[in-house]
């Protein structure tokens, strides 16, 4: 799981063009969306394309992605259920 | 009072759709039909046009070449004259040439050597005026247009929009997960997102009485604004497409009570709908009959304001409105007089609106009275009250480009997500706006007025790379928004609470004219700051000239 995480930040800097940010500095728990890193919906669907780029996870929409999305933790453990 | 006596009429009309040529698409509107099909090679559903390519020009130039070319029979003006101007409206123009090698760009993917290539199809005396500004070009084009002939500058203006579907704007839309399982639904409970179609318009307008439609229908207003808001999302208040509408209806002196009919952009996404209930209500439209033809046609892009406005001027014509294909329960948050069947009005004016990417919002008002318009100030004097140029670095951009933003000493997460262009222009307002910024200025007072000869094959290229790939999860929507020039300026609207005009002009070099556009926006008192100038990057070569206009 810690790993995981881990990754999911890394892959979130890289693709979200989140430049001076490191994985240090999100913190897993924290909400994802409205402060801190400043992601908006077009965000919302890049994260959707990581989804299932690197996990093969797929999300219909960002509306039903709204819990998933709460946080990174919350990202990490919907891959880990619907991981193939 | 410059504005007083001049009148401007709708002369010559021809468009094209997914229902065919205007005859066939008034008649296909009349019997409800729908022009949208599933489209194998896009793989959804779409309003597709057969189109007669004619030899040596693209697909996109045919398309706008045929209409024009009615236009000019119909009406017998010609672009020959130098008191006739060609303005042409298109987000993407022939952007499939990328397709084939996206490494080195064709000459006829800039948009300008496209319109200079139909220009001198008519042999025309005036360089085309060429406006790309996402889904409002069409209608941003007759607000332009008419500047020009209040003005004097010339005597007819055609108007042509158009935009041709490839699987660059199909893969786009849909990696903004817009696109519509079905046939696209305005307003309706169970819309679900938009059906992008392809079309062709163009209309003459024109100052001469002799050479108007017999309707007399005037052009009698017509306002462009910015939500200022997200450079994807609509308005959650619906504040810009508000200011759009009421400026429009206050240029050409009509009140609620005198509108007839509103035709909204109406895309059946949900937040677009949802977004111009809003606006619509607080306008006092809310009462009026309302139709979005795009549940027949699709949504047309840059010939969407074009090939709508002419069908608004047929419905004011017949004096009923034709109905809403895909209509029959609306959920939006104010309820509107959707009209689900064809429905008679009695009022000879109407209002037709449009917004799009970048937050930008254009509405007109067509009107067949005669009575007092909307007065516009004596005439007001203007200053530069700053300049500034980007300057040039023998380093990579992205070096540069973090060294100048670096020096600026701020911090902005959304920098970093930014297009090149974007980021350029970014540096460049903030230097300009140090020298001296908006002061007091209110947001709907502000304005930017760009151009550039690249519009945005920079990015367009970056988008390109990925939809060769056909990536399974497919393309990425934080590419494909910067694939719209005018997008770069709706950052600076948010940036900056830009909430007035915002037009981008697509021109070969930097010449006067969308500093003229700026100087007008202040003498006609239609804006009482405006950023204006250059803004082209593209591989690796940036040029970002710009001023602050303001009155004096």
């Amino acid at each position: 799981m810690e790993q995981l995480i881990q990754e999911l930040k890394e892959h979130l800097i890289e693709e979200l063009n989140l430049e001076e940010i490191t994985p240090e500095d999100i913190d897993a728990d924290a909400p994802l969306f409205g402060e801190g890193l400043g992601l908006d919906s077009i965000d919302a669907l890049e994260i959707i394309l990581i989804l299932e780029k690197y996990y093969g996870v797929k999300l219909a929409n960002s509306a039903e992605a709204k819990p998933v999305f709460r946080s990174v933790r919350t990202l990490a453990e919907y891959i880990l259920q619907n991981r193939k | 009072m410059a504005n007083k006596g001049v009148d401007i009429y709708i002369g010559a009309t021809s468009l094209t759709t997914a229902l065919g040529n205007k005859r066939a698409t008034l008649d296909g509107m009349h019997r409800g039909e729908c022009g949208l099909r599933f489209s194998n090679r896009y793989a959804m559903y779409a309003g597709e046009v057969d189109v007669t390519l004619k030899e040596g020009y693209t697909r996109f130039e045919s398309m706008l070449i045929a209409e024009i070319e009615s236009v000019v029979q119909q009406s017998g003006i010609t672009l020959m004259s130098g008191d006739t101007q060609l303005i042409i409206s298109t987000t993407k123009g022939n952007v499939e040439l990328l397709a084939d090698d996206c490494e080195n760009i064709a000459a006829r993917a800039f948009l300008y050597t496209s319109a200079e290539a139909i220009s001198d199809y008519f042999n025309a005396a005036n360089r085309a005026i060429v406006i790309s500004n996402a889904c409002i070009s069409g209608v941003s084009a007759f607000v332009v247009a008419r500047e020009k002939l209040l003005r004097g500058e010339c005597k007819h203006v055609i108007v042509a929009g158009g935009d041709a579907l490839c699987e660059f704007i199909t893969s786009g839309f849909a990696s903004f997960k817009s696109i519509s399982a079905q046939p696209c639904r305005p307003y309706d409970a169970a819309r679900d997102g938009l059906t992008l179609g392809e079309a062709a318009g163009a209309v003459l307008l024109t100052t001469d009485y002799v050479k108007a439609d017999a309707a007399h229908i005037l052009l009698a207003g017509g306002a462009i604004t910015n939500d200022a808001n997200h450079i994807s999302g609509p308005s959650r208040t619906g504040d810009g497409l508000y200011y759009a509408i009421s400026e429009a209806m206050r240029e050409a002196g009509v009140s609620s009570e005198d509108v007839g009919f509103v035709n909204t952009h109406g895309t059946a996404t949900r937040y677009n709908d949802e977004m111009e209930s809003k606006a619509v209500a607080w306008a006092q439209l809310d009462g009026k009959p309302l139709n979005s033809l795009k549940g027949h046609i699709g949504h047309t892009l840059a010939a969407s304001g074009v090939v709508e406005t002419i069908l608004c001027v047929e419905q004011l014509k017949q004096g009923y409105i034709f109905g809403t294909m895909g209509f029959s329960a609306s959920d939006t948050p104010h309820q509107l007089m959707v009209s689900a069947t064809e429905q008679h009005f009695d009022k000879r004016c109407c209002v037709k609106s449009a917004s799009g990417f970048g937050g930008c919002n254009a509405a007109i008002v067509l009107d067949m009275e005669c009575r007092e318009r909307g007065t516009v100030g004596d005439k007001r004097a203007w200053r530069v009250a700053a300049e500034y140029t980007l300057p040039h670095a023998e380093q990579p951009f992205a070096e540069f480009i973090r060294s100048e933003f670096k020096s600026l000493d701020q911090s902005n997460m959304k920098f970093y997500k930014m297009s090149d262009m974007c980021k350029a222009l970014y540096v460049a307002v903030e230097q300009l706006l140090r020298i001296e910024d908006f002061g007091d200025v209110p947001p709907t007072r502000r304005a930017i007025i760009l151009a550039n000869r690249s519009a945005s094959l920079d990015t367009d290229v970056a988008h390109q790379r990925i939809v060769n790939q056909h990536l399974a999860e497919g393309a990425s929507p934080a590419v494909f928004v910067y694939t719209l020039a005018n997008v770069a300026a709706g950052e600076m609207c948010i940036r900056h609470k830009i909430q007035g005009d915002n037009t981008f002009f697509i021109e070969n070099t930097h010449s006067e004219m969308v500093h003229q556009q700026a100087q007008h926006l202040i003498e006609s008192g239609r804006a009482d700051a405006v950023i204006c100038g250059w803004c082209d990057l593209l591989q690796e070569s940036w040029n970002v000239d710009i001023k602050l206009y303001k009155n004096n």
